[in-house]
């Protein structure tokens, strides 16, 4: 199966954190937690890595050393098994601090505060302002790679399309290339959602016994932009159900629109 | 801060069951054992970061982070699933990594993206570090340029395999299975179990 291979191949590339996009790292993390030979591999890659980390090892300066333990000494840990801890950041950042605290001694008290005051806030606002930067990009990375899959659906040799109305109003028009395995979902017309609902996309498996979320819609003015499915095999049945806001795991009705992928 | 026990530094990459012993005392909140994993691992997390970084004064400050991160999440750590070593350093790459993946430094350094970054030109600062990076480095003689070209650009150069395909023009499969065969060989050559 063409998906397998090529997702196992990124290993290597997700071993030394060299994915692009948060979506990425989520796709091939799911794929991992299926397969067993990948987690073998990702492990053995990342010993690998650290040796090559070990490799450039260097005295950090020794300023490090006294604002780290300053830090420790005043930072609460994380019990075991706690999911935020993944995610994380630390809440604060001063790292300036330990070095101006020596030289706060020599300050009237009320200034150094003053001033530790204002370089923590600056260097929150430069942090953040940085993670927004970071994320713009990886969200046009994203829409550019995502653009250049759509086309690359549409223009296919064996690009098939199908278009259907919807019992409950709209269009939904699916183009899809075997050979690529990928489809790309468009609608138009969907009536709106009230409060609290969502439209949902699925992939359902030939003898309907698997069902894979394929995410979201995302409707602005009622129409969406192109949605790219991957991994769709032959008899995949693509469908549409309309689910609590924030989505579910497995459909909780039965999708009002069915499209054979 | 030494109340317990002092610990006496050990050799870079040495024993990794006495790291794995030192990190869950330090996540039941031991700070001479902390004291003891700063004394083992800080050289190779401010190494690390300072050659993806490259900033001095940045690289100090994410190595912060990272140790810092050690300390709080150390209880997460376990030891079935890698090394303690391999544990804090992939914290530290991650971190590094987001650190110049940001737009403004991205576009920089691809503005220079002419000047590839190779391990030959760094001098280890310990008799133990230069044994271990004489090793890696004969191991990485043993790659082909290729091979060798994609694993540095994305380990050491914190570049994502979409910006090494593009600095090398060349297509974002083949780098994907550069780095796959170029690091299945560097492990083999190390003799890293998996």
């Amino acid at each position: 199966m063409a998906l397998r291979t090529d997702m196992h191949a990124l290993t290597g590339v997700y071993a030394l954190d060299a994915l692009d996009t948060a979506a990425e790292v989520a796709r091939f993390e799911r794929h991992m937690s299926r397969c067993q030979n990948c987690t073998g591999e990702v492990r053995g890659f990342r010993e690998t890595a650290t040796r090559l980390g070990m490799a450039v090892s260097r005295q950090p300066p020794p300023a490090l050393r006294t604002a780290v333990m300053t830090e420790v000494a005043r930072t609460r840990q994380l019990p075991a098994g706690d999911d935020r801890a993944r995610h994380a950041r630390p809440g604060r950042r001063l790292t300036l601090l330990p070095r101006l605290a020596i030289a706060g001694a020599a300050l009237a008290a009320a200034a150094a505060i003053t001033l530790a005051v204002v370089l923590a806030d600056t260097q929150n606002q430069l942090s953040q302002t940085q993670q927004q930067l970071s994320q713009a990009r990886r969200h046009l990375i994203q829409a550019e790679t995502q653009l250049a899959a759509v086309n690359a659906v549409r223009t296919a040799a064996d690009a098939t399309l199908v278009t259907k109305a919807t019992p409950i109003g709209g269009k939904v028009t699916v183009v899809s290339s075997a050979s690529r395995g990928q489809l790309v979902v468009t609608t138009s017309g969907l009536p709106a959602l009230r409060a609290g609902k969502t439209y949902q996309l699925w992939l359902i498996g030939a003898h309907g016994n698997k069902i894979r979320s394929e995410g979201l819609l995302a409707l602005h003015n009622g129409r969406s932009g192109p949605a790219l499915i991957s991994g769709v095999l032959r008899g995949d049945i693509f469908g549409i159900t309309l689910e609590p806001a924030g989505g579910t795991v497995q459909p909780t009705v039965a999708p009002f629109v069915a499209i054979p992928a | 801060m030494r109340a317990s026990e002092p610990e006496a530094p050990r050799p870079a990459g040495g024993d990794n069951q006495y790291l794995d012993g030192l990190l869950a005392r330090v996540a039941r909140g031991d700070q001479a054992a902390f004291e003891a994993v700063y004394d083992n691992l800080a050289g190779p997390v401010y190494g690390l970061i300072l050659r993806v970084v490259r900033d001095p004064a940045q690289s100090e400050e994410v190595s912060q982070e990272v140790l810092l991160e050690v300390w709080r999440t150390a209880a997460r750590f376990d030891p079935a699933k890698g090394s303690a070593p391999t544990w804090v350093l992939t914290i530290a790459h991650r971190r590094a990594v987001d650190r110049v993946r940001s737009a403004a430094a991205a576009t920089a350094r691809e503005q220079r993206s002419a000047e590839i970054p190779v391990p030959h030109d760094d001098v280890a600062d310990t008799v133990e570090a230069s044994l271990d990076a004489e090793r890696v480095r004969r191991c990485l003689e043993g790659l082909t340029e290729a091979q060798r070209e994609s694993i540095t650009l994305a380990y050491y150069g914190g570049y994502s395999y979409r910006q090494v395909s593009r600095l090398l023009t060349v297509a974002l499969s083949t780098i994907k299975t550069r780095i796959r065969d170029g690091l299945i060989r560097m492990r083999d050559c190390l003799g890293v179990s998996g």
